[in-house]
């Protein structure tokens, strides 16, 4: 089925009504999403037919912005329905979404924007109230910016934090983003029809974009957020509906259920699933004695999305490669078939070349299983709440601050900066400075001024974590 | 009734966030991840299920503890 004004847009091979048939298809009184009011508490289910019409409206509020066919659209927006429908409107008006955490600061937007020369950019109209929700009720305004035609093709483009300092960028085109979706229908375990998803992680970033919207709406299972980002509500929003619900998160929430001190009996309760880094044994296990329901594990990233799963939580730590997906180890790497590289503007042959991108993921693959072992990151990306950062880009972002010298970053159980200046500054201004130019989220829980930092006898930085902490007063 | 028990003190909200994770000592600071954490927490001791607005004064463990004190010394 095909709605009106869906474009049709040469040079991408397939065009814009992909969103109808693979997004919004289905029957008119299907929900799509099941929201909880703020106010009150009350559910309000947006159906598909409502879905469709918020889309096109979207569609004329974008092309009266000036978004053209083959142009890019910025949403920096929150997990909310303005999120959901602008996105759709921009894939289905043949447009390109770049995708901007709405927690990155002003500059981290300037410079994307700057770089990737939008048509036009959707932003809240006020800004977002700090709290624990998960989906937001948003105003947006829409900025006209550029004339220019989209820089390549792909449909969508994600900001990933780099190594060499300013953020990676990553496309993936539409009938990547279909493959991919398609992928998750071949899963055994993943939520059908008629049921319901509890979706907790951002669906700015790829786990909760495919795993959770888009496969969602593919497959026809109710989206449900949680009122609040809270052991309690994630309960309420199991027990909110009859029908099987599956909670797709991250570690973190993991710990947040784990916790509920005396959870109801939840009989529709099916799965957990989560992406990101593994969690602890006793975490899992209690989980599993006090919900006992399967705790299921996936690995995936911004590049490919969904790499391989344990929805059954038997293969813990190692996962299956999904369907159509092939992972190869080199040295101690993991590698993933990929036709083409996923950056646009970065040739780095160590991170993908011949048709294979270099994961950076230390790993393993069994010859007789075919299993997937994951063993962490051999460059300097870590993750916080489930969001990826690279130490390169805070130590390189210090770096530019006025009266740095220098600057090591490293993990110390959380992001712990040591930096040396070459004029007087205090503590706060540094990291007000650095407020400025960084996300909370990337930035230094610790931040210590030291007045030489270490370095090897040829003159290198050291990042050992004894001698910087020896180092530290 | 059951009586409430008296609100966290600093010592108990920091043992309450080490539970999430290593901290790096003498962290004041607290992240959005800790918020949550700290929020969840006072949920499961205490029932009572803290404002937004409140949530948007804790930036620090000493703003913890004065606006627990605050929500759920109101609450008994």
């Amino acid at each position: 089925m095909t709605m009106d004004g869906a474009v049709v847009v040469p040079g991408i091979s397939q065009g814009a009504q992909w969103v109808d048939e693979v997004l919004l298809a289905g029957p008119a009184n299907d929900i799509c999403f099941r929201l909880t009011q703020p106010a009150d508490g009350t559910s309000v289910p947006i159906d598909r037919a409502k879905l469709r019409r918020l889309v096109r409206d979207r569609q004329s509020e974008l092309a009266e912005a000036g978004l053209r066919p083959g142009g890019a659209a910025a949403l920096r927006l929150p997990p909310s329905m303005a999120f959901v429908t602008h996105l759709l409107a921009v894939w289905r008006s043949g447009g390109q979404a770049i995708l901007l955490d709405h927690r990155l600061t002003e500059y981290e937007v300037r410079r994307a924007i700057e770089r990737l020369v939008p048509q036009v950019v959707v932003e809240p109209e006020r800004p977002i109230p700090a709290g624990l929700r998960t989906f937001f009720e948003v105003d947006t305004a829409v900025a006209s910016y550029s004339g220019h035609p989209a820089g390549t093709t792909h449909a969508v483009v994600q900001l990933s934090s780099g190594s060499t300092g300013p953020s990676k960028v990553i496309g993936r085109t539409a009938e990547d983003l279909v493959e991919e979706v398609l992928r998750y229908t071949r899963i055994d375990g993943v939520p059908l029809r008629g049921e319901r998803l509890i979706l907790l992680p951002s669906m700015v970033h790829v786990l909760g974009l495919v795993g959770g919207l888009l496969y969602g709406l593919h497959a026809g299972v109710e989206l449900v957020p949680p009122a609040r980002l809270t052991g309690d509500a994630i309960v309420q929003a199991i027990a909110s509906g009859r029908t099987p619900a599956t909670v797709l998160g991250v570690p973190f929430h993991i710990g947040l259920l784990a916790s509920v001190q005396r959870p109801p009996n939840l009989p529709q309760f099916k799965r957990m699933t989560t992406g990101g880094e593994l969690v602890p044994a006793s975490v899992s296990q209690s989980f599993e004695i006090k919900y006992g329901v399967p705790l299921a594990n996936m690995y995936g990233m911004t590049e490919v999305g969904v790499i391989g799963t344990d929805l059954a939580g038997v293969h813990r730590p190692a996962i299956r490669p999904a369907p159509g997906i092939e992972v190869r180890e080199v040295d101690g790497e993991l590698h993933v078939r990929r036709p083409e590289s996923p950056y646009l503007g970065l040739s780095d042959p160590a991170r993908w070349s011949d048709g294979w991108l270099h994961t950076r993921d230390a790993g393993a693959v069994d010859p007789t299983t075919g299993l997937v072992t994951i063993r962490g990151r051999l460059d300097s990306q870590v993750s916080v709440g489930g969001l990826k950062v690279d130490l390169t880009e805070v130590e390189y972002t210090l770096g530019t601050l006025r009266g740095v010298e220098a600057a090591v970053v490293v993990f110390d159980g959380s992001i712990t900066a040591y930096v040396q200046l070459r004029e007087r500054r205090d503590r706060d201004h540094l990291e007000a400075d650095l407020a400025q130019r960084l996300a909370a989220y990337k930035r230094p829980r610790t931040l210590h001024i030291l007045d030489q930092l270490p370095r090897t006898t040829t003159g290198k930085l050291v990042r050992d974590l004894t001698v910087l902490r020896k180092a530290a007063p | 009734m059951t009586l409430m028990p008296p609100p966290p003190g600093r010592a108990e909200i920091i043992d309450w966030l080490a539970g999430l994770g290593e901290r790096p000592p003498g962290a004041e600071r607290i992240d959005s991840m800790e918020l949550a954490w700290l929020v969840h927490q006072v949920e499961q001791r205490y029932g009572v299920e803290l404002p937004d607005d409140q949530l948007e004064r804790i930036a620090t463990v000493d703003d913890a503890v004065a606006v627990l004190a605050e929500v759920l010394t109101s609450h008994v």
